[in-house]
């Protein structure tokens, strides 16, 4: 592989954005044409990988091979390099497959809506990229940065429908999950880079370095490792919508059902389902893996398969069976750490997730178009195969495959799911018990769901008939677009059956899909030759089989009887608005405590804070409250005269009633100040603060004279605690600047300016200020951008002055114009 | 010497302070001069130079005497460093001074009271 390899893998990646992009240039009515260049960039994506797998291969997952680095940006670790192992590469030809598929649909599902082609294309084109950047970049960096791309492309897909103000706060709450997920998995990544790079020149950054080298450099018991799987896994679990994320995948059906049927069901919400696939072969060592994974997806398994049931939206129906599918993925490779006869516990991942695609994306695809011509109630579709025949057998074909019958992929993939259960039983006892019952509930679902759609799209008894005042919750595009004719009207279900057949072709003819998949599975044991035919499972019985068929036997009773027909509401579409509830009011609550304006008691927070700050300090190292030793203070009388005088003048300064005596009194202070300069030996100090201290008793005195002579009433007010608390900070500060001032340490930091003040060494290029006043050339030479800020201040302050200030001469108001002229010319 | 100046420090924090957490305007705009006058003290007392008890300029004496030493030149003049921050810090507390008595005329003449409890019920009597 040469770099131009990673230059066309960018390329492939890059090609839906940038063909998305070119379609804005063609002109609004060119929808054929705008179709057409739309479906380019997945059809170059998807050919380019093809291609390239072709002539490489499939990088195998023990030995990775990464495409050579083009450097991006080297020092945050984010380079160009893909790798194409079995499940990035997989993922990436099901993107960009998919994605044709969906450029198609959309063609049919928006018929002549030309502006909303308009902003589809592109924006459909944003998410494929980013898609396809997540499962082929090899830095991790570069996978989180893709990672949230999806979010934000997520996002404006969601709220599709800019001026529904349901379908944009369900877009910021699938926003703010998957993007907070989004954050963790950054740290998780980081802590990881860190963790492994502690005894190591270079921690692993590196999709391919981790998986070479990750066994090696981990400690299963380290700590750090655990937080950083842990934080990746939460960013891999709201993004799959795991409990108790899942909430936002329903919520997100306020898009348009293209937007469902590809983001929300066969690639997207998988994104964390590759996650887990991509850390699996090294991070399933750890403990905590097993524990925590089977548990949460097999518990989200169950319970999205069980509120699918009480659905009687088409679109939130396939939701949640998409949460339940996703919890058993996840599940799976929970399983999958478990070890069974020397082997790990997990059998054909990849076409596990093929057959979730395969099927869940062609029934959101049929669900958007009977919602088109009829509804997307059940209740309402009732008898619906003699209106749309073509339809609802695409449907019934994916419906067949959700309920996992013979003859489908599906059907050998929940053998192998319930074939890891019961093999389970090795390492974690009778709960395989509980996990066997969870999943024998969840195909009960589905097979109870699959008898209610052909029932009732047939209209066959048993069906679901319109509820009297039943509840129509759909946001979606039902009837809001008007319907295409001839052709292109046909490509709102053709894609679906293309894509739901290729579920029979793994279910009819095993050989030719283990063919295609087999050099791009990794885990492949028992079934090393293939996938086994429909046939395989009854032939050899066993409990996993015996399971499904009680579970086929009860979902057709469930499914026909009147059990459970209600449409419930989730507990946990409340979890969002409560969070945000507690953030937008909640907050806005503490503002107003917190922030009340007055000056007085910001300052008390902040001298408080510091008395603690002072307490803890003191606390900490005790030896600072030591006297040093110091010399006698009387050993120069003139500094104590100075000294006293500055204490007296201040001290009488609250005191002290009247006004003019006051600024004679802080004009004395300040002098004073002054000749202490003097005696330590400042005399620039001494000059400029001489001159200020001067201007500024005469800007008092004058301040003063403009000022009315108000009695101050309030002067008793809170005297004890402003005095205590002043005499306290006082005292800590002149604390700090005596231990400070004797410490035994002798900064001297003035040594460079001194050096250099007048001539040159090597330290500054043999470049000196020229100066002997070194304060002076330290002022305007080496703290140069320290006097431009003084300058800047002091002509802020003038010009703050001088416009606070009316003009002698006022400018004529607005009064001694003619108002009447002013009128009769705006007129 | 250090002992007489940590005192001047703290007495003058402590009354700058106090003037600070009152309610009139005039005093408080007195604290955050005085304020200035603390914390600069404070500095130069850090800054550790030693005492002169003749100040040479006084006598027309040159700063750097024939003792200078290029190569250690902190062994026979005081840390200049500290003198450049102090200056600047003169400058922008007086800027800050004349820019806060100006608000504060103003503020008298348009609100009739310099008092925050008063002023806080003016402004809402405006709105």
């Amino acid at each position: 592989m040469t770099t131009s390899t990673t230059f066309w893998l960018l390329f492939c990646v890059l090609a839906p954005t940038l063909l998305g992009l070119a379609t804005l240039w063609l002109p609004k009515k060119a929808i054929t044409a705008r179709t057409l260049l739309a479906l380019l960039g997945p059809v170059l994506s998807f050919a380019i990988l093809v291609q390239h797998l072709a002539t490489h291969g499939v990088s195998s997952i023990t030995a990775p091979v990464a495409s050579p680095v083009v450097e991006w940006i080297p020092i945050l670790h984010m380079n160009l390099s893909f790798m194409t192992d079995g499940l990035g590469g997989f993922f990436g030809l099901l993107v960009s497959g998919i994605g044709i598929l969906i450029v198609l649909y959309a063609r049919g599902y928006f018929g002549p809506d030309e502006a909303s082609l308009y902003r589809f294309y592109p924006t459909l084109g944003f998410f494929t990229t980013a898609m396809m950047g997540i499962v082929l970049s090899d830095y991790l960096l570069v996978t989180v940065m893709f990672w949230e791309l999806t979010s934000i492309s997520s996002f404006l897909l969601i709220g599709w429908d800019r001026y529904d103000k349901h379908a944009v706060k369900l877009a910021m709450q699938a926003f703010f999950t998957t993007g907070l997920g989004g954050m963790f998995l950054m740290g998780g990544v980081l802590m990881l880079g860190y963790a492994t790079g502690i005894n190591h020149d270079e921690g692993l950054w590196r999709w391919s370095e981790v998986l070479t080298q990750g066994a090696a450099r981990f400690n299963p018991s380290d700590p750090l490792i655990i937080a950083a799987f842990g934080l990746m896994l939460f960013g891999a679990t709201t993004k799959s919508a795991q409990w108790p994320f899942h909430y936002w995948l329903p919520g997100a059906m306020a898009a348009p059902t293209p937007v469902s049927a590809y983001l929300h069901s066969a690639t997207m919400v998988k994104a964390g389902v590759f996650l887990v696939g991509r850390m699996f072969p090294v991070f399933a060592v750890l403990q905590i893996w097993g524990n925590i994974i089977i548990p949460l997806g097999a518990f989200t398994m169950v319970l999205g398969a069980l509120i699918a049931l009480n659905q009687h939206d088409l679109k939130r129906i396939f939701a949640y069976t998409t949460v339940s599918q996703l919890g058993l993925l996840i599940c799976m490779y929970g399983l999958g750490s478990l070890h069974y006869e020397g082997h790990p516990n997990i059998e054909w991942d990849i076409t596990q997730i093929a057959n979730h695609a395969f099927y869940k994306a062609p029934l959101f695809i049929i669900a958007g178009a009977l919602g088109h011509y009829i509804s997307r109630d059940i209740t309402q579709l009732n008898g619906a195969f003699k209106k749309q025949p073509w339809m609802v057998i695409t449907m019934l074909l994916g419906g067949y495959a959700l309920a996992a019958g013979p003859g489908t992929i599906s059907f050998p993939a929940k053998e192998f799911f319930l074939h890891a259960i019961y093999d389970a039983h090795e390492s974690i006892g009778s709960w395989w018990m509980l996990l066997m019952a969870m999943a024998a509930i969840t195909a009960m679902c589905n097979v109870a769901i699959f008898v209610r759609l052909l029932t009732t799209l047939m209209g066959w008894p048993g069906g679901m008939k319109p509820a009297s005042g039943h509840g129509h919750d759909d946001h979606g595009a039902h009837g809001e677009h008007e319907h295409e004719h001839g052709f292109w009207a046909q490509l709102i279900w053709i894609p679906a059956l293309v894509l739901v057949s290729l579920q029979y072709v793994g279910g009819l003819m095993p050989g030719l899909w283990s063919q295609w998949f087999a050099p791009l599975e990794t885990n492949m044991y028992h079934f090393a030759e293939g996938v086994p035919g429909a046939l395989h499972a009854f032939m050899h019985p066993g409990v996993p089989l015996y399971v499904s068929l009680v579970a086929i036997a009860a979902g057709v009773t469930v499914g026909l009887s009147g059990l459970m027909r209600g449409a419930i509401v989730d507990v946990h579409d409340r979890i969002y608005p409560a969070m945000y509830w507690l953030a937008v009011t909640g907050g806005g609550r503490a503002f107003r405590t917190i922030q009340t304006g007055r000056f007085r008691n910001y300052l008390v927070f902040v001298l408080l804070a510091f008395l603690a700050a002072y307490v803890a300090a003191m606390i900490l190292d005790p030896a600072m409250m030591d006297v040093p030793p110091a010399e006698s203070p009387f050993e120069f009388v003139p500094g104590v005269l100075l000294g006293v005088i500055i204490c007296a003048t201040s001290i009488l300064m609250p005191i002290v009633q009247s006004r003019v005596v006051r600024v004679i009194i802080l004009g004395s202070c300040g002098f004073s100040v002054v000749g202490m300069y003097l005696l330590y030996q400042a005399p620039d100090l001494a000059l400029t603060q001489l001159m200020f201290e001067i201007i500024s008793v005469i800007l008092f005195v004058l301040v003063l004279r403009m000022l009315p002579d108000l009695k101050e009433t309030d002067r008793a007010s809170g005297r004890w605690w402003r005095f205590s608390l002043g005499t306290l900070t006082g005292l800590a500060i002149g604390w700090l600047t005596f231990i400070s001032a004797q410490s035994g340490a002798e900064p001297k930091l003035g040594e460079f300016f001194a050096k250099n003040s007048y001539t040159g060494t090597p330290d500054t290029q043999g470049r000196g200020g020229g100066g002997h006043n070194i304060v002076n050339v330290t002022l305007v030479d080496f703290r140069g951008f320290d006097t431009l800020g003084e300058i800047t201040v002091l002509s802020i302050a003038a010009l703050g002055v001088f416009s606070l200030f009316p003009r002698r001469k006022p400018l004529p108001t607005e009064l001694e114009f003619d108002d009447s002229v002013v009128r009769g010319a705006t007129a | 010497m250090t002992i007489i100046l940590s005192i001047c420090v703290a007495v003058v924090f402590a009354v700058s302070l106090y003037l600070m957490t009152g309610r009139e305007l005039k005093s408080i705009a007195m604290g955050v001069f005085l304020l200035g006058h603390a914390a600069n003290l404070s500095i130069i007392a850090m800054s550790r130079t030693p005492v002169r008890h003749e100040p040479q300029l006084l006598k027309g004496a040159p700063i750097l005497t024939s003792s200078f030493d290029p190569a250690h030149p902190m062994n026979s003049i005081v840390d200049p460093l500290p003198q450049a921050l102090i200056l600047t810090a003169i400058v922008i507390g007086f800027a800050v001074m004349a820019f806060l008595l100006s608000l504060l005329v103003l503020t008298s003449r348009k609100a009739g009271t310099l008092n925050l409890e008063q002023l806080g019920t003016v402004a809402t009597q405006d709105d």
